[in-house]
């Protein structure tokens, strides 16, 4: 038998020094002490979820998803029947089924189920989708959001249509999130590092070799997708009970963007990527916001005119995108010594 | 008995006949050599009997069951395993891993897939190689490394499309000898497509020859030597020129 250290030692060094990043993140935000801090701290780790979600696809198998938030909907959705109080939604949403109404789970239950849900239609959706390659299955995946948003928008005795859905329960502390984050890590990690995930990512890279190596990549390729919808799905739960309201085009154009562009400047080859570009971009609008809202400085205030934001913002991922096409990681991965080669599974020495 | 076979295989798109009601067979611990001119079609017949297109007519046979309809992964599972022109090794992985891969998507769980794939290393004589990257490789390690991944499961059939292609003649030698072991030893049936003429008259057992899309000879070496219809077909005449000079004109 091999005597090569095991697939899980090799690589366990990138969750872990991933999930301390984030710890660090969190400490900060407990010794700020401030409650906006807390919020933006709660949205860096639910960026944190959604963008790895979209790696264990995205980065996986090569495949640009624009329909991801979909799952995200589905989740926050499901997150908020399960959570809101009956009363509510008796009269925001009677077209719900009567045992739906009558129950109210504990938020973290209901992100669990809301992450199975998101799951069981990323499993749907994905054994039609996963047959295309290429740019024909990218926009079939907006093509899904599209569906997805257009259902949530308009069936209003089930979603309230394009109106908030007001009631869900509000999680203020950042432990939760931080916590949810951290698992999404670890999916994506224990994803990569499995069979299936050794598969899908030797066929990224050449897919014809892969066929001629016995690897069935619509298969490998629904797998990546229904965890990855799992992971948005629970994103989405979270999502819904960090605001207390949700709407449909809250997941939506928006959050496809931020979130797609989030993973390409980190890097969508790896892991660390996806987490780094959340972290990166995230400060970025965070020291942008500070500057747009004025900083005094002795006894004038310094404030960049309002929209400088997404304009630095854009400008700054097109300068990292064109010194660094691969992203700020480009294929490599966290590790205790020094950057090693992207694949999670792989231990040789670049020459 | 058991055997790979191409029944009146024809494949047609778009009013280009690629192979005409072609048959080939090739049978375990013998090496079948596929030879013809560029453009002959013998890429696509190893595409067509490793299921990565479809046979307008005819059909392909693994021990009597048809394979025509199969996806190339499924065709793999079945024992037919293929190389490629160009290698396509997973270039990002380490050596190793490229075999393991294969083993993973045979079936095996990855601590099995490790344990073969350092096996087949060696049996192919590239243990050294485990951990380079394969993108890093020189062109004749692709090559090996890239017959290994073919062996892994011990398929009962391997297709080498061109695995001699840029070697100089001593590594074409070192080839030759790997791949009468992988007939001999391992029992393997081989089909050999090559450009190096000489190289398949001196390795195969059975030699058939493709010119546009059809079979137009098919013997052994000595008869394929003396064939005026291969010496034409590769001449465009019938010169009075022995076929290993046609090495010299590819």
């Amino acid at each position: 038998m091999s005597n090569r250290p095991s697939i899980a030692r090799r690589t366990l060094a990138t969750p872990l020094i991933l999930s301390l990043l984030l710890i660090a993140f969190a400490l900060v935000a407990v010794a700020a002490g401030s409650k906006p801090f807390n919020q933006t701290m709660i949205d860096i780790f639910l960026r944190v979820t959604l963008v790895v979600g979209l790696y264990v696809f995205v980065g996986n198998s090569g495949v640009i998803s624009f329909g991801h938030i979909g799952f995200t909907c589905l989740g926050a959705y499901a997150a908020a029947w399960l959570t809101m109080p009956p009363m509510m939604k008796q009269t925001l949403l009677p077209g719900l089924p009567e045992w739906l109404i009558a129950v109210q789970l504990p938020y973290w239950a209901a992100a669990v189920l809301a992450a199975l849900w998101a799951a069981l239609w990323a499993a749907v959706f994905g054994k039609i989708l996963m047959r295309l390659s290429g740019i024909a299955a990218s926009i079939a995946t907006f093509a899904m959001l599209a569906m997805i948003n257009t259902v949530y928008s308009n069936w209003e005795n089930v979603t309230g249509a394009t109106s908030s859905v007001v009631g869900i329960p509000i999680v203020r502390t950042i432990w939760p999130y931080l916590i949810v984050a951290i698992v999404a890590v670890f999916i994506a990690w224990g994803h990569a590092i499995s069979r299936a995930g050794l598969k899908l990512r030797a066929a990224r890279d050449e897919p014809t070799a892969a066929s001629a190596s016995g690897i069935d990549l619509p298969r490998e390729r629904l797998i990546a997708f229904v965890v990855s919808g799992g992971v948005m799905g629970l994103g989405g739960a979270l999502f819904s009970h960090s605001i207390g309201v949700v709407t449909p085009d809250t997941f939506y154009l928006g959050l496809t963007f931020t979130t797609l562009s989030m993973l390409v400047v980190g890097g969508m080859g790896s892991l660390s990527g996806a987490v780094i570009g959340v972290l990166v971009l995230s400060t970025l609008i965070q020291v942008l916001r500070w500057l747009e809202a004025g900083v005094s400085i002795g006894t004038s205030t310094l404030a960049l005119p309002n929209g400088v934001q997404e304009i630095a913002l854009g400008i700054v991922m097109i300068v990292i995108l064109a010194f660094r096409p691969s992203g700020l990681m480009g294929n490599t991965e966290l590790n205790w010594r020094r950057a090693k080669t992207a694949d999670p599974g792989a231990s040789g020495q670049p020459e | 008995m058991n055997r790979l076979s191409a029944d009146r295989v024809t494949v047609a798109f778009d009013g280009l006949t690629a192979l005409s009601e072609v048959d080939l067979e090739v049978t375990p611990g013998r090496i079948t050599g596929l030879i013809g001119p560029n453009g002959a079609g013998k890429t696509t017949l190893v595409n067509v009997l490793t299921g990565f297109q479809k046979p307008t007519g005819g059909a392909v046979t693994l021990n009597g069951t048809n394979l025509s309809a199969l996806e190339p992964h499924e065709v793999r599972r079945q024992g037919v395993a293929r190389t490629f022109q160009g290698g396509r090794l997973f270039r990002d992985l380490p050596v190793i891993d490229n075999l393991e891969v294969t083993g993973v998507g045979l079936g095996k769980s990855r601590a099995a897939a490790i344990a073969e794939a350092e096996e087949m290393l060696a049996w192919v004589g590239i243990a050294p190689l485990a951990d380079r990257i394969a993108g890093t490789l020189p062109y004749t390690d692709e090559r090996r490394v890239a017959i290994g991944r073919a062996l892994m499961g011990r398929p009962g059939f391997v297709l080498l499309d061109e695995p001699a292609a840029g070697m100089s003649a001593q590594e074409a030698d070192e080839l030759a000898h790997l791949v009468r072991r992988i007939a001999g030893e391992m029992g393997c049936g081989v089909l050999l497509i090559e450009h190096n003429v000489g190289l398949v008259l001196e390795l195969c057992d059975h030699i058939v020859v493709l010119d546009s899309g059809a079979v137009i000879e098919a013997g052994d070496p000595a008869a394929i030597r003396g064939s005026e219809k291969v010496r034409h077909a590769y001449m465009g005449t019938a010169a009075d020129t022995d076929l290993p000079v046609l090495e010299v004109m590819e």
